[in-house]
């Protein structure tokens, strides 16, 4: 997964759903060093008894928000909808000769 | 002249196979045939069984379904067995922790457990597991496979059922439905029955670490927690007080770590619920302390209680005593007036 445009990354779950998988498998996914190069990553977790769903929200450098439906996604969905973004991103950067 | 052996066919055929009855007959019409040949014949039943089997595997390490040799079947037993011997675990997600930053972290732990064993220690109590308590990164799917054995198979009910004798004659193959170990065939088939749901399993996906108490202490858990998965219940050490903890790598692996749920004797408790085994003060031993308490009071209450219709009763009477005593008195006295 292409993390390098990722400012924001705030996820909520509860551990004890099995639908939550993908939003724990996404913070898995972040690099170590993620952290101290200035992304803010925010994780809470829901009490047990809870039915609130699962949400992941990213924000983007150019500014752009995300908020994905991690609960009907597999991780591999998700990390394709980020990457999309990514991507488009990457080639702006690359023509602009950065 | 050859001693005269009477042979029945007849009872010989249902002794012995066709092709022993066949030998033993054509022994009989032989000249050569002695006594002593065809004498352990009535024993033939027992000849015939095959010996047992003499064991080919330490005792102590019986034939496993899967390859034995494999790391994976040894995390297997080995996770069976920290589950079974470890009533208070910890369950962590680790979001790519370095192993600088993991070094730190464990640094940290051992530290703040050592101060909970010293503490222990001078107050006399015998019980100081702080060095048994590790942080433990394990192969996720290993670990639910290795929890759905624990779990599942219990092959203390199901082998009285099967094997009503004490000696069974096992054979030196994996297959043989004698072995109860957890690396046995039972075992993996029972484990492997998809109906069969643990509530720790939704847990068990992504990176796993562990930490694992010997003993439910309350004590040590606070320490861990407020170390690992610090909260305002169980705030972390001041900077003045453990300026190592505040270090950029602590911090940095601390911010990767989430306490995800715990697995206290047996039953699966979340992050709250953790967090009350945690907070419950003085341990076993307050909670008992707390429990006599109680149960005094009770005790007290109930004597009172108890004892109040009687001492009413007594008031009672003695008031109605007194009573007739003063009834009965004024008389006496309005006699002695008289006279």
């Amino acid at each position: 997964m292409i993390t390098r445009f990722l400012t924001d990354v705030s996820v909520k779950f509860n551990p004890f759903s099995p639908r939550s998988k993908s939003a724990r498998l996404f913070l898995s996914l972040i690099p170590p060093t993620a952290r101290s190069d200035g992304m803010k990553i925010e994780s809470k977790m829901l009490p047990r008894t809870s039915k609130e769903p699962a949400t992941l929200d990213v924000k983007f450098k150019d500014g752009k928000e995300m908020k994905i439906d991690v609960e009907k996604m597999r991780i591999t969905e998700v990390m394709e909808v980020v990457d999309r973004h990514s991507r488009q991103l990457a080639r702006k950067e690359e023509l602009l000769g950065n | 002249m050859p001693p005269r052996i009477r042979l029945r066919p007849r009872a010989l055929c249902t002794h012995t196979s066709p092709s022993q009855t066949a030998f033993s007959l054509r022994a009989s019409y032989a000249s050569l045939a002695t006594a002593p040949s065809i004498e352990p014949l009535p024993a033939t039943p027992h000849i015939l069984r095959p010996a047992p089997p003499i064991l080919r595997y330490p005792p102590t390490q019986p034939p496993s379904h899967k390859p034995a040799d494999v790391r994976k079947s040894q995390l297997h037993r080995q996770y069976q067995s920290l589950l079974r011997s470890s009533p208070l675990i910890l369950l962590f997600q680790h979001n790519n922790i370095k192993a600088v930053e993991w070094m730190s972290l464990r640094r940290e732990l051992a530290a703040a457990l050592a101060k909970v064993d010293a503490e222990r220690a001078k107050d006399g109590s015998p019980e100081l597991i702080g060095e048994a308590i590790r942080l433990q990164v394990l192969q996720t799917n290993i670990f639910s496979s290795a929890l759905r054995v624990v779990e599942f198979f219990h092959p203390e009910e199901a082998a009285t059922v099967q094997t009503p004798h004490p000696n069974p004659d096992t054979t030196n193959t994996a297959e043989d439905g004698h072995f109860t170990h957890g690396l046995s065939r039972r075992a993996w088939e029972v484990a492997s029955n998809k109906k069969l749901k643990s509530e720790l399993e939704t847990l068990l996906t992504g990176p796993m670490a562990v930490v694992a108490f010997p003993s439910v202490a309350p004590q040590y858990l606070k320490a861990v927690l407020s170390t690992l998965a610090p909260s305002p219940d169980f705030p972390a050490p001041k900077r003045k007080v453990n300026p190592a903890y505040h270090e950029a790598e602590v911090q940095a692996g601390l911010s990767k770590l989430m306490l995800l749920g715990a697995r206290v004797e047996g039953r699966v408790f979340d992050l709250e619920a953790t967090k009350w085994v945690g907070g419950i003060d003085g341990g076993i031993d307050g909670l008992r302390a707390q429990l006599v308490a109680m149960l005094q009071g009770v005790g007290g209450s109930l004597a009172s209680t108890l004892e109040g219709a009687s001492r009413s009763l007594y008031f009672t009477i003695e008031g109605r005593r007194v009573d007739m005593e003063e009834k009965e008195n004024p008389k006496m006295d309005g006699e002695k007036k008289d006279e």
